[in-house]
């Protein structure tokens, strides 16, 4: 009970994959359960970012957009240079100027969250638009195509990649006082203050964070599609938004973990790739991801945790 | 002395500050360019602004009451998709126009009774109504285009004694948005809720009933909306609306509404949402990269916020001044 309480998620994730493994035989196969790994990598990375920046009590509308911009600019600097580190480094740049650019206003300007991150989210997405002039930037190395379809021990590379970002971000906010600040700050930012915690610094870290996460999924985003297209993030805010309260991690700050929010997108994954299967179309999905995402919150708060979410 | 009594005013009436930006935008625009100042580009300016203009009048009161609804983008595109189907199948007008309306006031009164009946927040409530509004439209049309009867342009480029029928339309909602705010009980208990929800209850208002109107209402403004955009663009597209949600709410927000409630004016989001058009127009005339527009939308809006917070925390050294050289004497 206490294991359903703290991961009302897992209800959800069993009922789904038991349901689609008995309406369609495919499901439950390694290549689809590969495919479905793999396609879910920039979610997974962008998600964990917006899980911090839930549990500090804030929200970051932006992380969609910056993934575009990060992988655009990335793709341009690997056109232009050949090399894949140095992609990779740019990625992770662009998301972080633009997560510090959202935590000094937040945190040290004390702007509101939902509308600094609205604009900057504009900003990232006309940045990405006008990098690209529109189109997928052209000339990517074939180390990043490959790498999107590499497999290490029957697990997408890709995967991998989201798989270690989950478990630093994991310890960090389990191991480090960083990680117990950030909670402190979300649950509490008046008593953070009191016990000596710089919450201005605090949160600028948290946003420096979910900007650093956009950036990788971003550079992911160059490897799972084959281009950096600078409308990739443009679509994505609902499910990384949605993953991370299905998951059970509450917008009021304090409550919730990186962990529920690996179930979170497992669950939007699944539930994806199984209508995908069944031959439901989008606009149907949209439907049903819809309807999910606000029971499976209202669950959250029913059953799970005590606090608005 | 002169520029005292307007940051006077301008901290009182929020409104006035983003109506004085746009007067200094378009005398700027007016130097730049010479047909700025022309009757048919102001009529032009209006008519490109009528849309967002109206959903913001209804987002205006949803966000007095501290909530927010993502949805409203999908309501416009659930009006547009309903009004054509029912056009094609039945081509009765008055059938037409009374469904749709009755369906985006419902859809807006749904998100209401979601975010009232179960504890989920707004922002995740109407993400998720945005998500199935718009997938049932799509269902609804089969992911075609439909265009609608030429009769139907009337509403979107059409003339009444010279004025575009837009332009009315914009008018009489703003009129209505504004008596609903200032001279009915509605629009005094959505500012109460806004100010303190708690306070609100405890004095016995009825909080749920008043959310849903306000959400309803909001869904009843974005119907009309919806039809005015199905009118200028003469059909129904699949992009109509994606996106438009952030639009509304920056023009809501560059109009001095709080987004932690219970402060806003209608009028302000109103100007707001013309002062959007604006930047565009002037963009349009330095023959701007669209892409660009993004960029400079969110500068506008940070900066909009960012001297809003500034004003804000003077003001309140200067009272916390006065109250300190009170308690000295």
């Amino acid at each position: 009970m206490t294991l359903l309480r703290t991961y009302p998620a897992l209800v959800i994730i069993c009922a789904l994959a038991v349901g689609f493994s008995l309406l369609s035989p495919y499901f439950a196969s390694a290549g689809n359960i590969e495919a479905m790994l793999g396609a879910n990598a920039v979610v997974l990375i962008a998600a964990v970012g917006m899980t911090v920046v839930f549990l500090a009590g804030g929200i970051d509308l932006s992380i969609s957009t910056v993934i575009s911009a990060s992988a655009v600019m990335s793709g341009l600097v690997m056109a232009a240079t050949g090399s894949v580190a140095l992609g990779a480094l740019t990625a992770l740049a662009v998301g972080m100027v633009f997560g510090a650019l959202n935590g000094i206003l937040i945190g040290y300007f004390s702007l509101t969250p939902f509308i600094t991150t609205m604009a900057t989210q504009l900003i990232a997405r006309g940045v990405a638009f006008v990098m690209s002039a529109g189109i997928a930037v052209k000339g990517t190395p074939f180390f990043m195509l490959d790498f999107g379809f590499m497999v290490w021990f029957g697990i997408p590379a890709l995967t991998i990649v989201a798989l270690v970002v989950v478990v630093l971000a994991l310890v960090a906010m389990a191991r480090t006082t960083w990680g117990r600040q950030v909670m402190l700050v979300g649950s509490n930012a008046q008593a953070a203050r009191f016990s000596g915690v710089n919450v201005p610094a605090v949160t600028f870290s948290v946003y420096l964070f979910s900007g650093a996460m956009g950036g990788i999924a971003g550079f992911i985003s160059i490897a799972n599609l084959g281009n950096a297209i600078p409308g990739v993030g443009d679509t994505l805010l609902l499910i990384i938004i949605g993953a991370v309260v299905l998951g059970g991690t509450g917008m009021a700050g304090g409550e919730g973990s990186v962990g529920r929010t690996v179930l979170g997108v497992g669950i939007l994954a699944i539930l994806t790739n199984g209508l995908n299967l069944l031959g439901i179309p989008f606009y149907d999905q949209l439907i049903i991801q819809g309807i999910l995402i606000f029971v499976g919150t209202w669950m959250a708060t029913r059953f799970g945790s005590r606090r608005e979410i | 002395m002169l520029l005292k009594g307007l940051r006077d005013i301008a901290s009182r009436q929020k409104w006035v500050a983003i109506a004085m930006a746009t007067i200094v935008l378009g005398g700027i625009l007016s130097v730049v360019s010479p047909v700025f100042l022309t009757l048919s580009n102001f009529q032009a300016i209006l008519v490109q602004a009528s849309v967002t203009s109206i959903m913001a009048i209804g987002m205006t009161f949803i966000i007095l009451t501290a909530g927010i609804d993502i949805s409203v983008g999908a309501i416009l595109f659930v009006t547009s998709a309903l009004f054509a189907q029912l056009m094609i199948s039945t081509e009765s007008y008055l059938l037409a126009f009374g469904v749709t309306i009755i369906c985006a006031t419902s859809l807006g009164a749904l998100n209401g009774i979601l975010v009232i009946r179960f504890a989920v927040s707004p922002l995740i409530t109407t993400l998720a109504t945005y998500s199935i509004y718009r997938g049932a439209a799509i269902h609804l049309t089969g992911a075609q285009n439909i265009p609608v009867p030429r009769e139907m342009g009337f509403l979107g480029n059409g003339r009444i004694l010279g004025v575009p029928v837009p332009i009315l339309i914009l008018i009489a909602v703003t009129i209505l948005g504004i008596y609903v705010l200032n001279r009915t009980r509605l629009g005094v208990y959505a500012r109460a809720i806004g100010n303190s929800e708690r306070s609100a209850k405890e004095t016995n208002l009825p909080v749920g009933r008043v959310t849903v109107a306000i959400y309803a209402f909001s869904g009843f403004v974005t119907g009309i909306a919806g039809l005015v955009l199905l009118a200028r663009v003469g059909g129904l597209q699949s992009g109509i609306g994606i996106g438009i949600e952030f639009t509304v709410i920056a023009a809501v927000i560059l109009g001095g509404t709080k987004l932690t409630g219970g402060s806003g004016t209608v009028i302000g989001s109103v100007i707001g949402a013309i002062f959007l058009v604006l930047i565009d127009n002037g963009l349009n005339l330095m023959n701007a990269s669209p892409y660009i527009y993004d960029i400079v939308r969110g500068s506008v809006l940070l900066a909009a916020v960012a001297i809003d917070r500034y004003s804000a925390v003077r003001q309140r050294a200067a009272l916390d001044a006065q109250r300190a050289s009170l308690i000295a004497s």
